[in-house]
């Protein structure tokens, strides 16, 4: 690793960035536009998510907010886990540990820093990490790897036999820092009676695996206070993917990153809460006025992500969905599937219910919801079986009035890449045109956005679809 | 005697599989270490490790896989859909990780577009990752399941009684190979690393009382035999799956080494393991090849293989470790950078190998880094007390 990036901690400058963002809309305008010559690398990430207004700034301040948590953890008392994007932070915050979301950091990481993350990613290779490893993980583990950020206690996942690299790669921090694993496993169905109990008996193992590794009993007056602030915000991305259904959707693109990302590190926490509500508050207003949430205000197509985005820096391949008047209808990181969502009709079993009127039904309620977070759900089995990737993208697709479908990942993604050809195809064969993107979400040395733009611009072109 | 285990190794249609297909024998394909044989062998089904050698291309493979797969399935399905597996009366899909489990879906429609590559009984077996108490019932569960499975499949009736003669049988094959490991392990080499793969790898696709008789033969033979003590350095082959002799013949070309063991998963790795002979013999069945697996797909077990692999080294006086692995086999090349790193901090030389799989088509590349890490190995002789000095590990 460079020795310059070695003299500050990875969480550290992200809290730091991210706390003088987002205090720059908290003065005027003008102010605000001064400082843009003093930004330059960070103007551009900025600047959209600012110009989304009141969601814009929550949502800096809510990251802020998790970095902070991080970086103060052990001041606090707290224990730090390490874990990832499909695994609900919820069940950690009502035991007081803190969450250290990889793909989060290495996410934000990737969209604002224009020499990105690529030393993270590479130091994770020096140690032995293989390089194919999913770049989601290895661009912010290295950071940790090296000891540039905050002391790790645990690690936890939940992808075996869903995304074997990202299980890998968890497995191999947790061996080379020495630190106590857990990893929740999820058989390759859903949606019956053996499969849920399954996730029930993995789960309870481990919270004894939480309680013996923090010495705290999960406190369960918080848990209920938790599942209670999901239902409510369950409630309110299922208003939000409502307001997707129209034609035009009111929801400008970032949205997405906001439903998603605000999920992955505050579930279940009031923060998340009002930015969801702030969010509608917005959605509401342009779908009153018949307005696409575009800046263009004209949606020319709806474009569904069925697996990830891509994170070109300052949100440029956002930027060219804006451009090209491409409404982003979300992706498989989008959407809750909390059961009372209508695209679960045809999906039984994909969905999940909060119950909190006993500790079993909360414990069973939490289990449920984890094992139908983003990916563990659906590519879990194969993907034409009832409930994987292509009936939740056929039904999803169907749902929000798509025009065409877009698959993004990482050349990490062994667990897509070994089945996207024939996925495709066959979503060809529902008449949905399909364009398999190459590169990688955040390392742009694998393909430059350039050439993904290149690429993308030929399949619009040649399908006729601009 | 060499023969029928070098034809069985290096042919996937071998003599021995003609023969029994001629008498009407059923065969079930299966992939993955994790399936028990002993299911099969009590169904009267010769049981068949499918591999990959003998591919000669690609374009089918990657017509259905993408480009950033580990290519062993890949070369699974393009023999498949050359028709190398016609003799399959089954085929069983296990989730053993990423690349092996989407065999399933790729294999499957490229059936759609070559009829007739699909085995009538296509089975998917879900293999959890890890043994406590639920996993272990899961993984009972699968079994029974696959039991009634090939039961309502070739009409036929899986006792208790025949899977208890069947285990009884796989175990004494298990002893010998056992006994052969010991033999590997003295100073005077009475067998090559290569002969000793194909011998290993024969069991996984010959009927398994002719296996059993040939190896009781070979092991007798071996401890007759009288041999010298061996200057060549002695090597342990870990990492990615492996069905191709080659490549444990390429560490001994050079004359200067001998692969005196190997924790492979087409080696003795997974025929080490003995299966209970008391009790519920599908309870048995699941404990042994479930709890005893020593698969990095068991996430979370890194310390375990490691004291298990120093146990190996410190029992067959390894010299030296050679790793391997497929090119996208994040798990074994992962987990091998991890035992460089503890391995050599004990002073165990080692060396990473990144390779495709296939009809070793980077033979030139892998040679000249095993002649090059022999050559350091030359030069800078272990101290033996260090190699020895493994308890804490």
């Amino acid at each position: 690793m460079r020795p310059e990036i070695l003299e500050y901690n990875m969480d550290w400058m992200l809290c730091s960035i991210m706390m003088a963002a987002s205090k720059t809309a908290d003065g005027s305008r003008k102010e605000y536009d001064r400082l843009q010559p003093y930004i330059p690398y960070f103007s551009g990430i900025l600047e959209p998510m600012v110009n989304a207004g009141k969601p814009g700034i929550t949502f800096l301040k809510m990251f802020t907010d998790y970095l902070d948590n991080i970086v103060t953890a052990h001041d606090k008392g707290k224990k730090v886990a390490l874990t990832t994007f499909c695994f609900s932070p919820s069940i950690l915050y009502s035991i007081d540990v803190v969450p250290v979301t990889l793909e989060i950091l290495t996410t934000f990481g990737r969209l604002m820093w224009r020499r990105g993350i690529v030393d993270y990613l590479d130091y994770c290779v020096e140690l032995g990490l293989t390089e194919t490893a999913c770049s989601a993980q290895r661009g912010s583990m290295g950071a940790y790897l090296a000891g540039l950020g905050a002391h790790v206690d645990m690690v936890i996942c939940d992808t075996p036999g869903v995304c074997d690299t990202n299980a890998n790669s968890f497995t191999f921090a947790a061996a080379y820092l020495d630190k106590p694993y857990f990893q929740l496993n999820y058989p390759q169905t859903i949606g019956d009676e053996r499969t849920d109990k399954y996730h029930l008996e993995d789960y309870m193992a481990m919270i004894d695996f939480l309680e013996k590794n923090t010495g705290k009993k999960l406190d369960l007056d918080r848990l209920k206070l938790t599942l209670d602030e999901i239902k409510i915000q369950d409630q309110l991305v299922s208003d939000l993917e409502d307001y997707h259904r129209l034609v035009p959707t009111p929801l400008p693109v970032i949205f997405n990153l906001f439903i998603y990302a605000g999920r992955f590190m505050f579930a279940g926490e009031p923060i998340y809460t009002k930015l969801l509500k702030e969010m509608l508050e917005v959605a509401g207003e342009k779908a009153a006025k018949g307005e696409s949430g575009l800046t263009s205000g004209k949606e020319n197509l709806r474009a569904f992500m069925c697996y990830i985005d891509h994170y070109a820096i300052n949100l440029q391949f956002y930027d060219w969905l804006n451009d090209n008047g491409i409404a982003h209808l979300g992706g498989i990181l989008s959407r809750t599937f909390n059961i009372a969502s209508p695209y679960i009709k045809g999906l039984e079993g994909s969905g999940y219910s909060i119950d909190t009127s006993s500790i079993e039904t909360m414990i069973d309620s939490i289990a449920q919801m984890n094992a139908r977070m983003p990916m563990v759900r659906s590519i879990r089995g194969q993907y034409d079986k009832p409930g994987m990737w292509l009936e939740e993208t056929l039904a999803l697709a169907k749902m929000f009035k798509v025009d065409c479908i877009i698959y993004n990942g990482t050349p990490g993604c062994r667990n897509t890449w070994g089945m996207v050809k024939p996925f495709a195809m066959d979503l060809e064969k529902h008449g949905y045109p399909t364009h398999v993107m190459y590169g990688d979400a955040f390392d742009e040395r694998v393909e430059s956005w350039e050439a993904s733009l290149e690429r993308l611009n030929e399949f619009f072109n040649v399908r006729g679809l601009l | 005697m060499m023969k029928e285990f070098y034809d069985a190794a290096t042919r996937i249609r071998s003599d021995v599989l003609s023969r029994w297909k001629d008498t009407g024998g059923n065969v079930v394909g299966y992939t993955c270490s994790y399936v028990p044989s002993e299911i099969f062998h009590a169904a009267g089904i010769l049981p068949y490790r499918i591999r990959g050698i003998e591919t000669e291309s690609m374009e089918i493979a990657d017509a259905y896989f993408g480009p950033y797969i580990c290519t062993f399935p890949k070369c699974v399905l393009q023999l498949a859909g050359k028709g190398k597996y016609d003799f399959l009366d089954g085929a069983i899909i296990t989730p053993g990780c990423d690349s092996m489990r989407r065999l399933d879906e790729c294999w499957r429609k490229a059936g759609d577009a070559i009829p007739g590559i699909v085995p009538s009984f296509f089975y998917y077996f879900d293999v959890p990752h890890k043994s406590i108490g639920h996993g272990t019932r899961w993984f009972r569960e699968e079994i029974v399941n696959l039991i009634k499975a090939l039961e309502n499949q070739f009409g036929i009736t899986i006792t208790d009684e025949k899977l208890n003669a069947s285990i009884r049988l796989y175990n004494r094959a298990r002893r010998l190979l056992k006994e052969l490991e010991d033999l590997r392990a003295k100073d005077a080499v009475v067998i090559s690393g290569t002969d000793a793969f194909a011998v290993t790898m024969a069991g996984t696709a010959m009927p398994r009382e002719e296996y059993t008789e040939h190896l009781e033969n070979l092991v007798a033979s071996l401890k007759k035999k009288k041999a010298k003590k061996d200057e060549r350095k002695r090597i342990m082959l870990i990492g990615s799956i492996s069905d191709d002799i080659s490549l444990v013949d390429l560490v001994e070309q050079s004359g200067k080494a001998v692969v005196v063991t190997e924790n492979l998963c087409f080696g003795v790795r997974d025929e080490g393991n003995e299966v209970a002979e008391e009790g519920d013999p599908v309870d048995a069945l699941a404990k042994a090849y479930l709890g005893e697996s020593t698969c990095p797909r068991m996430y979370g077990k890194y310390k375990e293989r490691l004291a298990t692999l120093s146990a190996i080294i410190r029992r067959s006086n390894v010299d030296a470790v050679v790793m391997q692995n497929i090119r996208f086999c994040d798990l074994h090349g992962s987990e091998n950078g991890l035992f460089e790193r503890d391995l050599e901090k004990e002073g165990i030389p080692c060396i990473r190998l990144e390779r495709e799989y296939g009809p070793l088509v980077e033979t030139g590349r892998l040679r000249m880094r095993i002649d090059a890490f022999f050559e350091r190995l030359e030069s800078q002789r272990p101290h033996k007390e260090n190699v020895y000095s493994m308890e804490a590990v």
